[in-house]
């Protein structure tokens, strides 16, 4: 699992956000189109592209993206 | 439960009816807080549009009446001729006595006749079949009447957004009858009772008896108002529920029915929203034009109708046919509660959409 390849999926994940504009740092519930609609759309890319069941609570546990990613990660190799 | 499988039995024909009163969720940008932008995503993603929704003199019992008032004469049957009619809705007119009762009064049914309510949301009808079945492959019923619908949209605060928008209502009438010839159908059912809290309705029944308290409406953290007589919907664990148990309660009935997914030709699940359809599809590896998606922009998400509305909304034409056609119900939802059913349909002598008149 890379962490590019995370932020370029997280990107695709939310409808109206342009490739390129997050990077590892961002806070990604900060963003304009971040709703309850991304929350969903977050969940269903990581359950088909990481195989991994996200919380819509775990969304709010984490600010960054590369947080989020990290959170995957330790769960799927603990 | 264990799954299982009916022969002999078939669907004669479905009747669904809608109220005519349209909403649509481009009329509720204030709900949104002016942002059309979020209007813009949830239509092109969720596939919100328009719904159908009730006046508040109209129940789910009277749309199911209309629809069985126009079933009965399509299928060429009497009153008289009905042994069991089932009522599946979470909307029913009274707490006591069920809308089955109600209905069997109203449609002159005979007194040899069972009638039962079904407490059950987003998977019930499928449920309803299995009963129906049940009772036709004991002996004791030769036609069984199965009404299915709920007035949702009742019992959603409209300034919750997060289901305000989404649910419409509806009414379906469904004849299932005994016929030497109909081939195997097979069934499957399941339950998660411990996610009971995530789709629900908290005060009105014996636990919380409505009162005062209960009708005050209080703000969450993303500033939705609802009271504990509001549907509350905990939207993330219910999607995350339906991609991850329906593909496999799809997949799980089709081992047991020993038939190729590429032999079923239509897909009919319960009318969500058309995000979580198109996710299924996607986890199945069926061709998306196999799956009737289309129901709940036009319609809302209708609850236990949803299942019916898309079979006469979306396949009205053609399982009407004589050429028979494989097709797999699948209803999911408060409960939480899956069920699904795979079932050779043709020659319905009807199968379509009706209006409400008062």
């Amino acid at each position: 699992m890379e962490l590019e390849q995370f932020i370029r999926d997280f990107e695709a994940a939310i409808e109206d956000l342009p490739v390129g504009s997050l990077t590892a740092e961002s806070h990604f519930r900060k963003l304009e189109q971040w709703d309850s609609l991304a929350v969903l759309t977050v969940i269903a890319m990581a359950n088909s592209e990481y195989g991994f069941a996200l919380k819509a609570r775990d969304l709010k546990r984490f600010d960054t993206v590369e947080a989020l990613f990290a959170f995957i990660e330790s769960s799927q190799n603990p | 439960m264990p799954k299982c499988s009916f022969e002999g039995i078939r669907v004669g024909g479905v009747v669904t009816c809608v109220p005519q009163r349209e909403r649509c969720i481009d009329e509720e940008v204030e709900l949104f807080g002016g942002n059309e932008k979020q209007i813009a995503r949830l239509k092109k993603t969720i596939g919100l549009d328009r719904r159908r929704v009730v006046d508040d003199s109209t129940t789910a019992a009277d749309l199911c009446e209309a629809a069985a008032r126009r079933l009965l004469p399509a299928c060429d049957l009497e009153s008289s001729d009905i042994d069991a009619v089932i009522c599946v809705t979470q909307t029913p007119d009274y707490p006591q006595p069920c809308n089955a009762a109600v209905l069997h009064g109203k449609l002159g049914l005979p007194k040899n006749c069972a009638a039962l309510d079904v407490n059950l949301g987003c998977s019930g009808y499928v449920y309803g079949l299995w009963l129906a079945f049940m009772m036709i492959s004991s002996g004791g019923c030769k036609r069984v009447l199965l009404l299915a619908g709920d007035t949702i949209s009742r019992l959603v605060n409209k300034r919750d957004r997060s289901v305000a928008s989404l649910f419409g209502d509806g009414g379906s009438a469904t004849m299932i009858e005994q016929s030497d010839g109909a081939g195997t159908s097979w069934m499957s059912m399941d339950t998660d009772g411990t996610g009971f809290d995530r789709l629900i309705v908290p005060a009105g029944g014996a636990r919380h008896p409505h009162s005062a308290e209960t009708h005050l409406e209080a703000e969450d953290d993303a500033g939705n108002l609802r009271s504990k007589e509001n549907l509350f919907m905990d939207g993330a664990e219910v999607f995350n529920f339906s991609i991850s148990e329906e593909p496999k309660a799809v997949s799980d009935l089709l081992d047991f029915a020993g038939i190729e997914i590429d032999d079923v030709d239509h897909f009919v699940f319960h009318q969500a929203n058309r995000y979580i359809l198109s996710n299924i599809a996607k986890r199945l590896e069926i061709d998306p034009a196999k799956v009737p998606m289309r129901t709940v922009e036009r319609f809302g998400n209708q609850s236990s109708a949803s299942i019916p509305s898309a079979l006469c909304s979306e396949l009205g034409d053609l399982l009407s046919l004589d050429a028979g056609r494989q097709v797999l119900l699948s209803g999911f939802g408060v409960g939480l509660s899956w069920a699904t059913a795979l079932l050779p349909i043709s020659s319905l002598r009807v199968c379509e959409v009706i209006d409400y008149k008062a």
